[in-house]
């Protein structure tokens, strides 16, 4: 059991750099504002695939790495993906054994909720982002669900 | 289809609720010191340092593109290129002539008025890295630092005008808010009759107003916008913009304004970084009223 915990490190870490290069690319602005968070996609899946391997101080990390590369007030996506991975990883077994259908609400919903924490400590920071275009992310996010978990099963096999 | 393949989801995680509520309060924590207090400056430099690779990562192949594009351009468009850049060098020195000049007059008259604010003293040219940083607020990272002296709320150019100014500040980079996003004002006056107000941003990239001008005000579409110099933040006399739109309802007691930015503010990959010149009056000999001849 250790040893395989400890197997899925390297995989957990690769990927969230990936995840987070790909979070700051740069798209054209049109696309730009239909980026979906792929980085909090990838941390969902780790929560729900291996929660003993770290899932929920990946999620901390990745968080703190989300709020530098934004530069917004540091701690904010850390706590937004904190709460979210800790609720995945609570409804881990519920979701393994989901149809896709299923997965792609549940996901929905945690993304949703992550938007909503970042969106009330915008707020309570004082510079608010109203723009209705950060509601499609967990959207986009949510569709993009099955495609992501068939790659990383990929990659978590080898 | 079977997604997840591990054994050990079954197992209990053990502390879930208190690593998340632990991780939650650190997160907290953040939050509020970097809110309400300026500790957290230092730490936060450090960290955009590891985020640094990254950036440079993802920007890097778009800057071996360029570099591929531009050592394989032919010789033919080379010399066009060079042709049209004397051109326009004979044009710049022909208007650089008299501009000499006008800065001593202009420093002589502002040192009258005891005005110090706003003379250039030196530029740094920096590089927008080509990262996106949040699709929701018009932001642009740069690769020049702290370690090349760049402080927060340092005035920001580019060709065109003025870009905006630095909002934070990484060891190794910069962020820049442009004078378009939502929450930048700058203070600025018209050029063709002097008047003052503030234009700020909207959020959108190619659009600023000016939302204090009363109905009546002396303000027409065309009217160059530049900078008045005024709170010290930026330098005196560069363009901000020209007037766009200008919509009059008699009903309100305030104008419209559109502005449209002179800066290229979705296109330049070049900034400069303005020093200020501390004390310009100060170069210049005080002016003291004549000693009255005693009798």
């Amino acid at each position: 059991m250790m040893r395989e915990t400890r197997i899925r490190r390297l995989p957990m870490a690769l990927s969230a750099m990936v995840a987070l290069a790909m979070a700051v690319l740069p798209l054209p602005a049109v696309l730009d504002t239909f980026r979906p968070d792929f980085l909090v996609l990838v941390v969902f899946y780790w929560c729900i695939e291996s929660p003993r391997a770290g899932g929920l101080s990946l999620a901390f990390f990745s968080g703190l790495a989300l709020d530098v590369i934004h530069g917004v007030v540091l701690g904010q996506h850390a706590l937004a993906l904190t709460l979210m991975g800790a609720w995945a990883t609570h409804l881990r077994l519920r979701i393994r054994v989901f149809s896709m259908m299923s997965q792609c609400l549940v996901v929905f919903a945690l993304l949703t909720g992550y938007q909503f924490v970042l969106f009330w400590v915008d707020g309570a920071t004082g510079n608010p982002v109203t723009a209705f275009g950060r509601w499609l992310a967990p959207l986009i996010g949510a569709l993009l669900w099955p495609v992501l978990i068939s790659i990383m099963g990929k990659v978590n096999e080898r | 289809m079977v997604a997840f393949r591990s054994t050990d989801a079954s197992g209990r995680t053990t502390g879930l609720l208190f690593r998340c509520v632990l991780f939650c309060l650190l997160a907290l924590a953040l939050i509020i010191v970097d809110k309400r207090f300026d500790h957290l400056g230092k730490i936060r430099r450090l960290l955009s340092v590891v985020a640094y690779p990254v950036q440079v990562a993802v920007a890097s192949p778009f800057q071996g593109w360029h570099w591929f594009r531009d050592s394989v351009t032919t010789r033919d468009a080379l010399r066009a290129d060079k042709g049209k850049l004397e051109a326009e060098l004979r044009v710049a020195q022909f208007r650089l002539q008299r501009y000499e000049a006008l800065e001593a007059e202009t420093q002589r008259l502002r040192a009258l008025r005891d005005n110090t604010a706003g003379v250039t003293d030196r530029f740094v040219i920096g590089e927008v890295m080509n990262v996106d940083l949040d699709a929701f607020r018009e932001r642009v990272l740069v690769d020049k630092g702290a370690g090349d002296g760049v402080y927060v709320g340092q005035a920001v150019l580019d060709s065109g005008g003025v870009f905006g100014q630095v909002a934070r500040v990484g060891q190794l980079t910069s962020e820049v808010i442009l004078v378009s996003d939502a929450s930048h004002a700058i203070p600025v006056q018209i050029n063709r009759n002097g008047l003052r107000t503030v234009a700020v941003g909207t959020g959108e990239t190619n659009r600023l107003k000016l939302p204090y001008l009363p109905t009546s005000a002396d303000v027409v579409a065309g009217d160059l916008l530049v900078t008045s110099g005024l709170g010290g933040g930026f330098p005196a006399g560069y363009p901000v913009g020209t007037i766009a739109e200008v919509k009059r309802d008699p009903a309100q007691s305030l104008a419209d304004v559109d502005v449209k930015p002179a800066a290229a503010l979705d296109r330049s990959t070049e900034l400069l970084f303005v020093w200020l010149k501390p004390q310009a009056a100060e170069l210049l000999p005080p002016l003291k009223p004549a000693p009255v001849p005693k009798k």
